[in-house]
């Protein structure tokens, strides 16, 4: 029973990565119809970040993380001027920008590398190492800072798109560009806060995830797979469906690894077979997306 | 190439090569002609075919795993071996095309990466059969009746591969259905409009451009006589799309172009930037795709054109 509930409180702590990860995927692509690849890669940076400020600079973990993610904001907003907006606005199919975007992934990789090293790097938690014991509940405090800090981001982010005029805007383009621009939607800026929003989420989950596994320059594609495994299965329509495909992707694997009779090894395929089943039998996610109310 | 003379004259020259080549050149020479392979049939399923897919690498991995395994293994036939590794490549082929063609746009993206991190996955766990994380090694190429084929004549065989890859996909792409290929790329609905099936299109392409992969793969398991997992997975799938856009897509010459440029550039850039010309493919890539969309091969094309034009003008 406890060996069960601690395992929950670490399914969670992940499946909130993961759901972050799609989170970065889903901000980016539903206004535009660009999937990202280079998510993974930002989450690295934003690993790299926490290294530098939270590490080697020692700034306070309450203002290293918000600076991180201000840093992170300018370069997703620096990577839609310099390789999306030229492409959009010239009007090319939507594959460029994906394919520019790729390639981008691999510049950001090598700059950390030619940076960093290939040595992996520490980034200090939130609350220090420790363990807190809640009756039956226990787990790392990191595991607990994850979660926490993980639902507030989810209900701000769907707080802007219900409640604010900018969010309701992001769905407007969403659902239709044209009907959009033509109601005075801007949607150059649209999508260039879109993709410093994703930016920043994605980097925010690099500081997180590195406090268990480190900063590396090699951790950006299993993030990068991670995330859009998690945005399959939840359905790329919904913000909560982001949430609740990470934490469905986390739980199966982790309860796979701990309890079934596989090579550990090998459980390393399941969130591949977990992503190629649901593409097969239900490419549109688990929840649906909204459509236009007349 | 449209005359047969044409593809006898390549061989003879392209073959004569490898006899001058020393050790380390003919190792290079051979890796950069199966680069050009790959880049060939990977043009016809990204650039004719349109089908974004990251799994052209794990063919060429499923080919040159089936050989060792079948040959060394099982101890079957050389000849035998190969039909049995084509259709192995054929059957995986279908088992992914059948329902990922069913996906829209980047959706077979995402599950054709799934399964060429799969394929990885298990490799690595295959145990004594694929030889881990390790792979297989200390195996020989078959004697084929009482011949084993070495040196500068198993060359010869990657150039007639290179050149036979060449020969069908130049026929293909100038068929009826090279040309159903590209009207599905472009215009799905209008091609169904005009009594052509895309799903069927897309699986006939993509089994095609594998099989083409797994052969060369199967040729790649006696250059150097070891395969392991590393070779097959993601960072060489993306190589392998870099050289075609920056090359050209949809061109044989722009995959050639490509294949040859990123293959050799490391030589040139390993002594000034170390480990790191990864860098300079994506940069050059990130240009490509903003600035010459067509590819090194459409910068060629633009120069003759204008050429042609002010000669045009300059003789009235």
């Amino acid at each position: 029973m406890r060996d069960l509930l601690e395992l929950t409180v670490s399914a969670l702590a992940s499946g909130c990565i993961y759901g972050l990860l799609a989170l970065a995927y889903l901000l980016m692509t539903r206004p535009t119809g660009i999937i990202n690849f280079a998510v993974g890669e930002w989450g690295m940076v934003g690993a790299f970040g926490g290294f530098v400020l939270l590490s080697a600079l020692e700034v306070p973990y309450a203002l290293g993380l918000p600076l991180v993610v201000l840093v992170m904001a300018a370069v997703g907003w620096g990577t839609e001027r310099l390789t999306v907006r030229p492409l959009v606005e010239r009007g090319a199919p939507v594959l460029a920008p994906i394919l520019a975007l790729l390639g981008m992934l691999v510049v950001f990789r090598e700059i950390v590398s030619v940076g960093f090293g290939p040595d992996p790097r520490p980034v200090p938690g939130a609350l220090g190492f420790g363990r807190l014991e809640l009756g039956l509940i226990a787990g790392s405090y990191q595991s607990f800072f994850i979660i926490g800090s993980t639902a507030l981001v989810f209900v701000g982010i769907w707080w802007f798109f219900e409640r604010t005029l900018t969010g309701r805007s992001f769905e407007a383009v969403a659902i239709d560009r044209r009907a959009a621009a033509l109601m005075g939607i801007n949607l150059a800026r649209v999508t260039a806060m879109a993709f410093a929003a994703g930016a920043m989420v994605a980097g925010f989950a690099g500081v997180l995830v590195a406090a268990n596994v480190s900063a590396h320059f090699m951790m950006g594609l299993p993030l990068a797979i991670q995330g859009f495994t998690a945005l399959v299965i939840g359905g790329v329509g919904r913000v909560e469906g982001a949430l609740l495909g990470g934490l469905i992707l986390a739980f199966t694997e982790q309860f796979i690894v701990r309890y079934a009779p596989i090579p550990a090894g090998l459980a390393m395929g399941v969130p591949l077979v977990l992503l190629i089943l649901f593409l097969l039998i239900r490419p549109t996610g688990l929840l649906k997306a909204r459509e236009a109310r007349a | 190439m449209k005359s047969l003379a044409g593809y006898f004259f390549a061989a003879v020259v392209l073959s004569a090569i490898a006899f001058v080549l020393g050790s380390y050149q003919t190792d290079v020479y051979r890796k950069l002609l199966l680069w050009i392979t790959l880049a060939l049939s990977y043009n016809f399923l990204f650039g004719v075919s349109g089908q974004v897919a990251f799994s052209h690498f794990t063919f060429y991995g499923i080919g040159a795993y089936s050989i060792v395994i079948l040959t060394t293994q099982l101890q079957w036939p050389l000849p035998l071996a190969i039909v049995a590794a084509v259709l192995i490549c054929v059957v995986a082929a279908l088992v992914v095309a059948i329902p990922a063609t069913r996906l829209e746009g980047f959706y077979l993206a995402l599950a054709t990466l799934a399964f060429a991190q799969l394929f990885v996955v298990l490799l690595n766990e295959g145990g004594s059969v694929t030889g881990g994380t390790g792979g297989l090694a200390n195996y020989r190429i078959p004697e084929i009746a009482g011949l084993r084929i070495t040196g500068p004549w198993y060359t010869i065989v990657i150039v007639v591969l290179m050149l036979g890859t060449l020969a069908v996909l130049w026929r293909l792409e100038r068929s009826h259905f090279g040309r159903a290929c590209r009207a599905v790329r472009d215009n799905p609905e209008a091609a169904a409009a005009m009594g052509v099936d895309p799903r069927r299109t897309r699986i006939v392409a993509y089994v095609i451009s594998s099989a083409l992969a797994g052969l060369a793969g199967m040729v790649y398991a006696f250059v150097d006589n070891t395969v392991n997992p590393v070779i097959f997975g993601l960072e060489n799938a993306f190589l392998l799309l870099f050289m075609v856009i920056i090359g050209g897509s949809g061109s044989h010459a722009g995959a050639v172009i490509g294949a040859v440029l990123l293959y050799l550039m490391p030589f040139v850039l390993s002594p000034l930037i170390g480990h790191h010309h990864a860098l300079v493919f994506g940069l050059v890539m990130v240009l490509a795709v903003l600035f010459q969309p067509q590819g090194l091969i459409g910068l060629w094309h633009s120069l003759r054109d204008r050429r042609a034009a002010s000669a045009g003008r300059s003789t009235p």
